[in-house]
């Protein structure tokens, strides 16, 4: 893990008993995973009472430290060692480790699934809609009476934050061959998972 | 049901008598097309409303041509009426239609936002016709939502056996 030199300084500050108390240190701590975590979290989230007395550029400081570390222990996957070590490497003292180590594991799985879902994909089916006709004639063929099927498929695209639909039609013989191969999907998924 | 022709239709269809069975075509050019033009309606209506044999024999006995024109006729209808329907069926108002699917299992391993991942993922290629041109859509689907698919598309598929449509397809005829 790449850590700057703001984040080290940031954190020796944490570690200060003279700056941070053991409840200020909590309440920026907790802050620190607030925001990165909670998405109604709000600017206001350093605004506590028990942090006004702090110099305010060095609550940001702390905080932008806090929260840098985190994600970066969060995308390497950083486990109880790693993180104790960095930790005293910064002067933290054992109590305040040991917080900081169970704060991490009580939010690991929320981070993971955040820092999880950034990035590029290809576009996602969320969901399919379906609707069967029969088709008895057009104004260039009467007398058709055939059945067929419109199938919708809803997909989710990260670059916009709209959510296009594909639509087709196919007979009844076209939406085997679909339901066939997707059938043949989901089995060979089952047989991997079973390795 | 009979074939409704219109004056002008009779009129373009009157040349055909005059046709010798030899082949040689001794009028002006706008009477051949206009013979051919009528042929081509004749045959495309009667295609479209799929008359019987009958309803089309009856609908060419008012042009009064002979007997073995007659049955000529008929028999250019019945040896061309599926193709010819088949054509028609592409003039219809269509969306894209279904060609092909082909997929692929990934298991993503990391990103750049984080590391040690095990991701299953489903990535499908979507082949589809729209009046001859031919499209590929590239998505990708979770294994969840790829078994709802499954599933949804299944009970599309028991659609057509439930007695409802079963009614509907036997009595709308």
């Amino acid at each position: 893990m790449e850590l700057s030199e703001s984040v080290q300084k940031g954190f020796q500050m944490l570690a200060d008993p003279g700056s941070f108390d053991s409840n200020a240190f909590t309440l920026l701590l907790r802050a620190a995973f607030q925001s990165l975590l909670d998405a109604q979290a709000d600017e206001a989230v350093l605004d506590h009472p028990d942090l006004k007395h702090i110099d305010p550029v060095v609550l940001k400081h702390c905080h932008a430290a806090a929260a840098t570390y985190i994600l970066e222990a969060g995308k390497h996957g950083a486990d109880k060692s790693t993180l104790s070590t960095y930790l005293e490497d910064c002067k933290f003292d054992r109590e305040r480790i040991e917080l900081f180590c169970t704060e991490y594991q009580n939010n690991k799985n929320s981070l993971e699934i955040l820092l999880g879902s950034i990035g590029r994909s290809l576009p996602h089916i969320m969901d399919v809609s379906w609707r069967l006709e029969y088709q008895i004639k057009t104004n260039q063929l009467h007398r058709m009476y055939r059945p067929a099927y419109l199938v919708t498929l809803s997909v989710q695209n990260t670059d916009s934050p709209s959510y296009p639909e594909i639509s087709f039609s196919c007979s009844m013989e076209q939406l085997q061959d679909l339901v066939g191969k997707l059938k043949d999907a989901s089995k060979s998924l089952e047989r991997a998972t079973q390795l | 049901m009979l074939l409704a022709l219109s004056e002008e239709h009779k009129e373009h269809l009157s040349f055909l008598p005059q046709v010798d069975s030899a082949g040689k075509l001794n009028v002006s050019s706008d009477t051949v097309q206009h013979g051919v033009e009528g042929l081509t309606y004749l045959l495309t209506e009667s295609s479209k409303l799929m008359i019987s044999e009958l309803d089309f024999q009856d609908s060419v006995f008012v042009l009064g041509f002979s007997e073995e024109l007659n049955k000529l006729l008929l028999q250019l209808y019945l040896d061309n009426r599926k193709e010819i329907r088949t054509i028609l069926s592409e003039l219809a108002p269509s969306l894209p239609s279904y060609h092909n699917l082909e997929w692929r299992l990934d298991v993503q391993l990391a990103s750049r936002s984080l590391r040690q991942q095990i991701k299953p993922a489903v990535t499908i290629k979507l082949h589809l016709n729209q009046n001859g041109d031919h499209n590929t859509k590239v998505l990708q689907t979770d294994p969840a939502t790829l078994l709802h698919l499954v599933q949804q598309l299944e009970q599309a598929l028991e659609e057509m056996k439930t007695n409802h449509c079963r009614r509907v397809v036997r009595n709308i005829k």
